[in-house]
């Protein structure tokens, strides 16, 4: 039995908005793409880091009222933006070790569904940035 | 100055110091801050010489 675990409940703000009442799902993915160094006398698979490539990922409830959903996003189709997550809504505010704030600075939306319903449900929408540059603080 | 309307954003009514990065003109547009420098007075002066 893990002796640690964590009940999620991030907190999150999306071009400085925060959308954590709003929010069902968050990801965010640190990655440093592979560069296959291996060469020839080496029969075994070798890899150095090439360029960064981070993604944040979220699913949002719709909402098109006054400072929900839609007035968030409708604007930053095709341009960067700040994207802000802490595993606690207190670490957003002061980061702490055990509560960091990762930042996604210059991270890119590509798209935004505009409607995404169906008979008998609440309305969600799957949001994915691309690239920029992350930082975590921990202070 | 830029100050903060929607609690979503921060206190409102508080100076709003965006994020680095933040597209501000988004938060403008959608009514979460307001931009309070750039209100004009409603009374104008005019430079034309009076009859």
């Amino acid at each position: 039995m893990a002796t640690s675990t964590y009940l999620s409940n991030p907190a999150l703000t999306i071009n400085a908005v925060n959308l954590s009442d709003q929010c069902t799902s968050a990801t965010i993915t640190s990655v440093s793409q592979a560069q296959n160094s291996s060469a020839f006398g080496s029969t075994d698979s070798f890899f150095v880091t090439g360029m960064t490539m981070h993604t944040f990922e979220c699913e949002l409830f719709m909402s098109y009222a006054a400072s929900e959903t839609y007035a968030t996003l409708a604007a930053l189709v095709g341009t960067q933006t700040t994207i802000t997550i802490s595993p606690t809504a207190a670490g957003l505010a002061t980061p702490t070790a055990t509560a960091p704030k990762f930042t996604l600075t210059n991270t890119y939306l590509e798209s935004l569904p505009l409607i995404n319903a169906t008979l008998g449900e609440l309305s969600s929408i799957t949001l994915s940035f691309q690239g920029g540059t992350l930082t975590t603080a921990t202070s | 100055m830029i100050k903060i309307i929607s609690p979503r954003v921060g206190v409102p009514g508080e100076e709003f110091t965006p994020p680095e990065y933040t597209n501000l003109q988004a938060l403008l547009d959608y009514g979460f801050v307001e931009d309070t420098g750039t209100k004009k007075s409603a009374k104008t002066t005019s430079d034309e010489p009076k009859d």
